[in-house]
């Protein structure tokens, strides 16, 4: 083939990964979007405006889902201070969604703690992350990768216009500081978000039917929604092998499952994706 | 479960039929072989079998279209004969369905899978359930280009020593 590199179109440079982080709800959110390549029109504002828009609605949803702010609707209700019927209709919204899914995992997810405190944080976070998704594709963003504390959810590609996937990896459970496999997001069977819970980290939150321990240290769940990512990851983590099966039965998932034990369970779609 | 994603495949499958057949009644009368099911016998008619039906169940496997196998021969036994019809291939997440419904006197009284197959032909896999899995297996997934980590939940303070923290920090 004839060295003609001088005449070839030059090919479009890769375009650069931006990243804005904030803190709320107890952990750190990073959106991450590609921006135009240097000599082009560099949108700083857009990602500033983008990050702006997701770090105001996580704020807004912790305000009154808070257990941590003496002041939150969450709170109020906590204490009895006031009832859910005379709650505000986004607190009733996500008590209705959370009882639908402690229906659905046949009680594995469970928005109340065992003392009888209603605790949605379990749902809040997944539910903030779906709706900075709505509002970022509402502000024309196509293409972006919005994580929060360990849950992703993504839309379109690292390279618009493109196919190519966003790779998420999964965190190892027996070394934090390793990556115990990946997966391409957004990419082949279109599963746009992935959720991880864990037994050892923030236990808090997830209570096991079973006092005596869970099953899995580690579960990760691949769906097209984040929040059914995260109540399925969740409601594994609780219900062990048997809600595991319900969910890979029930649900166009793929699941990445760590054992006590270090062994793995993954489900067929999970291993055809990852190789 | 497995017999769970079977029947759900098949009624989806029998309603399409369903619903074909309650329309077309009069097609499947023309297309239909002269194999009545209703007893047994054989009517001998044969010869006019129709260019798509047949009584042999398997050869229909393959066929993308319907397909019925009716009492032919008489209108007027049609609806006391038991008459099979086929549905249409109904591709599915584990691969296509096709079922054959019996017919008599008006109502369903059996409903038989005649396709399960991936495109491979192999038997369709209905279960997407998870399965052990090799460490290294999945170590062959690069980090390299790892956009983004998943894990248990990260308080701020662990955010700092995170792996999430290294990405963010060479994108900002």
């Amino acid at each position: 083939m004839p060295r003609t590199s001088e005449n070839l179109p030059a090919t479009p440079p890769r375009p650069l990964l931006k990243a804005r982080t904030f803190q709320s709800m107890g952990t750190v959110i990073s959106l991450t979007l590609p921006v135009a390549t240097p000599g082009g029109n560099p949108p700083d504002d857009e990602l500033a405006a983008a990050a702006a828009v997701v770090e105001r609605l996580f704020r807004d949803l912790d305000q009154i889902f808070s257990l941590y702010r003496p002041d939150s609707e969450a709170s109020r209700l906590a204490r009895g201070d006031l009832s859910l019927r005379a709650a505000s209709a986004a607190m009733r919204g996500r008590y209705e969604e959370a009882m639908a899914w402690r229906l659905r995992t046949e009680g594995a997810f469970t928005p109340e703690r065992p003392d009888g405190v209603l605790d949605l944080s379990g749902l809040i976070k997944a539910h903030a992350i779906r709706e900075s998704g709505t509002s970022l594709l509402a502000l024309g963003r196509a293409d972006w990768c919005l994580n929060a504390g360990g849950d992703v959810l993504v839309s379109g590609s690292p390279v618009p216009g493109s196919y190519e996937p966003w790779d998420a990896g999964i965190i190892d459970p027996l070394a934090r500081g390793a990556l115990l496999t990946g997966y391409p997001l957004g990419h082949g069977r279109g599963h746009e978000a992935l959720a991880t819970s864990g037994s050892a980290e923030r236990g808090d939150h997830i209570w096991s039917a079973a006092a005596s321990g869970s099953e899995f240290m580690q579960v990760s769940v691949l769906a097209k929604d984040i929040v059914t990512a995260d109540v399925l990851a969740t409601a594994i983590v609780a219900g062990g092998v048997p809600m595991l099966n319900r969910a890979t039965d029930g649900w166009d998932v793929d699941v990445l499952a760590v054992r006590t034990d270090g062994r793995l369970l993954a489900t067929p779609g999970f291993r055809a994706g990852v190789s | 479960m497995k017999a769970r994603g079977a029947v759900s495949a098949a009624l989806a499958s029998a309603g399409i039929l369903l619903a074909g057949w309650q329309a077309g009644v009069q097609i499947a009368e023309i297309r239909g072989s002269a194999a009545s099911t209703s007893a047994g016998t054989d009517t001998g008619g044969t010869g006019a079998t129709g260019a798509s039906g047949s009584s042999d169940s398997s050869s229909q496997a393959g066929a993308p279209a319907s397909g019925a196998s009716g009492a032919a021969g008489s209108a007027g036994a049609a609806a006391a004969a038991a008459a099979t019809y086929d549905g249409a291939m109904v591709p599915t997440r584990f691969g296509s369905v096709q079922v054959q419904i019996t017919v008599k006197a008006g109502a369903i009284t059996d409903v038989t899978a005649l396709q399960l197959t991936d495109d491979d032909r192999k038997s369709i896999q209905i279960s997407n359930r998870a399965a052990p899995l090799l460490r290294s297996e999945v170590l062959a997934a690069q980090s390299a280009d790892v956009k983004s980590i998943s894990g248990a939940t990260v308080t701020s303070n662990a955010y700092l020593t995170s792996l999430q923290a290294a990405i963010d920090a060479a994108n900002l």
